[in-house]
């Protein structure tokens, strides 16, 4: 059984993911994921969105994976037994006293780890799953074999993986990055007293993706690179999923709430058709899903490349903002 | 400023920095600071890094035992399952010795000392993400006595943890904050002149390149960072020379420098002008003096910032007569 959970970054795209064909959706709290505010919802819509996941007998997982304030830990609580309340069956969470407090006080809740809480290897997943997780997530850069020896290690552990494979090493993201809220920290208070900051991912805002712009990287006597971004871009992956499917893997992520609704509902109805082939056949037939997942990828690039550079913008005027400030100060 | 109630001791205060292996700690004065961090916890190659030589752990905490200093052990912060079975050699030997406290980043080797029935104190590291109260006290019950809070907490919010959790709390005072942690060698990766060898056993070993120091600057300009390899720090040094009074005033007492990727007169001159400062603000008598801050932003490249603590931009300074209310 694999539960296939696709993003819900408007009201719109959560409903729409579900016609084409997710088991669940997820959908982020204005202020309280690590998206901004164009990608989250507000009260009302999460309402809706849980009605509609209901009526079609899905699911809706809320996202509240930053890392909240100390003294907002109560209004966290109370939203959460909300939500609840209103049929959301499951929580995205990356505090680990937030999430002990969830298990403790909605013994039913389904508890999703988040990046926040950085997993690299299985003993991070057993500490987590003593915790009270009922899905760790994986980050993206784990082999088949990791992964099955994680399951080996925790087998009663629910497994999720992002659709979303990184090419190569680096600077580990998502999670514990905290590059962009160096040159872009903002702070300020929402209509109900929610901090934000403005910025970092991990208290609410956005990752601005600093890492993206262009980059030299110099010595004093030389000048190593010219003009690089220092991180490399994920991609969306297919043709392991057999692989990641048999070694244990519960829940799949498609990732996209901050791209087009057609776009994710596109990513959604190919990863739909591949999981039922996959789970129908002993041979399954991916290549064609490939294919159409090429086109999707160049549209996935268009979009964040654009989308990148917006934030990059932001985080630029946010800046001068600060150092103009800072200098008026002096 | 001076402290009214002045219940505070010297005594009470510590001072820490960071020594990655056995040739820093030959180079560098410590003499100002009450306790060191040891080893590189970004980079299991670094030479000699105390994180994976663990027969050189014995004589470098009797020597810092011996100067009457405290002595943590920093452990590996990101480990990937090929990683743990030298992980766990380390802690084998780590926990026979009598470290003043253990440093951990990372949730599985919480719960690998856990399983060890280990009882020296823990200290959770910067990448360990600690922002809440509640986080602290589930982390008290795998050992956890100290945390560094993760960098984008404001100074309220960590009086806050350490008012409302039985954990103390690293207070870093100066240094390039660490922003984020690598898999794989960004310099090993980019750097035209770095050699990347196998050695007789097949396993990758380095060159060292990040003796130098390597410095990412934005193409067209403004923004800067520090990049030794594993980690990437911010350009700027984080410096709160100018506010001791005030954070000692708070109650906060463990201050940390640092000095990760620094030379040895940095982690002397930083020691020194902040155990001066310490002294100074702990002094009813005290007769102001000049606070550092012109060594302290000499010693920075870049230039100075408060980090996250007056909840403002993380690069921006702000001297103390520019803090309203603290």
């Amino acid at each position: 059984m694999v539960m296939m959970m696709a993003p819900g970054g408007t009201k719109e795209m959560a409903m729409r993911v579900l016609d084409a064909g997710a088991d669940s959706t997820y959908v982020g709290v204005k202020g309280w994921s690590r998206r901004g505010n164009a990608e989250e919802l507000p009260d009302d819509q999460i309402h809706e969105v849980i009605d509609y996941a209901l009526a079609r007998d899905k699911q809706v997982r809320i996202v509240v994976n930053t890392l909240p304030s100390s003294t907002e830990i109560p209004m966290f609580m109370e939203r959460v037994k909300m939500y609840h309340e209103w049929g959301a069956s499951g929580f995205m969470i990356s505090d680990l006293g937030c999430m002990q407090l969830v298990r403790e006080q909605i013994p039913t809740a389904e508890v999703h780890t988040s990046v926040g809480c950085g997993i690299v290897n299985y003993a991070d997943v057993h500490f987590l799953t003593e915790l009270g997780a009922t899905y760790v997530v994986l980050p993206y850069r784990l082999s088949v074999n990791e992964i099955q020896q994680i399951k080996r290690e925790n087998p009663n552990t629910g497994i999720e993986v992002f659709l979303f494979k990184t090419p190569s090493g680096g600077k580990i993201c998502p999670g514990k990055c905290m590059m962009s809220s160096y040159f872009s920290f903002e702070r300020t208070l929402d209509e109900d007293g929610k901090d934000l900051f403005f910025g970092s991912a991990s208290r609410g805002g956005d990752c601005l993706r600093v890492c993206q712009t262009e980059w030299d990287l110099e010595t004093a006597k030389q000048r190593h690179q010219q003009e690089i971004t220092i991180k490399s871009n994920p991609s969306l992956w297919l043709m392991e999923l057999p692989a990641y499917l048999h070694a244990g893997v519960g829940c799949l992520k498609v990732p996209g709430r901050d791209r087009s609704t057609e776009l994710v509902c596109d990513i959604t109805n190919v990863y739909r058709r591949a999981v039922d082939e996959i789970l129908s056949s002993d041979a399954p037939k991916l290549m064609p899903l490939e294919i159409e997942l090429q086109a999707l990828r160049e549209r996935w690039k268009a979009e964040r490349n654009n989308r990148d550079d917006g934030l990059i913008s932001s985080a630029l005027a946010a800046s001068s903002r600060a150092l103009i400030a800072d200098a008026v100060g002096m | 400023m001076s402290i009214h109630n002045n219940k505070i001791e010297l005594s009470t205060i510590e001072l820490s920095t960071n020594i990655a292996n056995p040739k820093q700690l030959r180079q560098c004065d410590i003499s100002a600071y009450d306790a060191i961090y040891l080893g590189d916890f970004s980079c299991m190659d670094y030479p000699n890094n105390f994180c994976s030589h663990p027969e050189l752990l014995a004589d470098a905490l009797a020597e810092i035992h011996g100067a009457g200093k405290k002595a943590y052990l920093r452990v590996y912060a990101t480990p990937g399952n090929e990683d743990l079975p030298e992980v766990s050699e380390l802690l084998d030997e780590a926990v026979k010795l009598p470290f003043d406290a253990l440093e951990v980043h990372n949730l599985g080797v919480l719960r690998m000392l856990k399983e060890r029935g280990n009882t020296t104190p823990i200290h959770l590291g910067v990448f360990g993400n600690l922002y809440t109260d509640a986080t602290a006290r589930v982390l008290k019950d795998y050992g956890v006595t100290r945390v560094y809070p993760n960098p984008e907490l404001s100074l309220k919010e960590i009086v806050y943890i350490r008012d409302n959790t039985p954990v103390e709390v690293l207070f870093p005072v100066h240094g390039k904050i660490p922003l984020v942690i690598s898999e794989t060698c960004f310099i090993i990766e980019n750097s035209q002149c770095a050699t990347q060898k196998v050695n007789p056993s097949g396993k990758l070993v380095c060159d060292f390149p990040c003796n130098q120091d390597y410095w990412l600057n934005r193409s067209n300009g403004g923004w800067v960072l520090k990049d030794t390899g594993r980690m990437t720090l911010s350009g700027k040094d984080l410096c709160m020379i100018e506010h001791m009074p005030e954070l000692i005033a708070q109650g906060l007492c463990c201050f940390y420098v640092q000095s990760h990727g620094e030379s040895p007169e940095y982690v002397a001159e930083t020691g020194r002008l902040y155990r001066a400062a310490i002294e100074r603000a702990l002094s009813d008598d005290a007769l102001p003096g000049p606070s550092g801050l012109e060594t302290l932003a000499r010693l920075a490249k870049e230039g100075l910032c408060n980090g996250y603590y007056f909840e403002g931009a993380g690069q921006t300074y702000l001297g103390r007569d520019q803090v309203v209310g603290g």
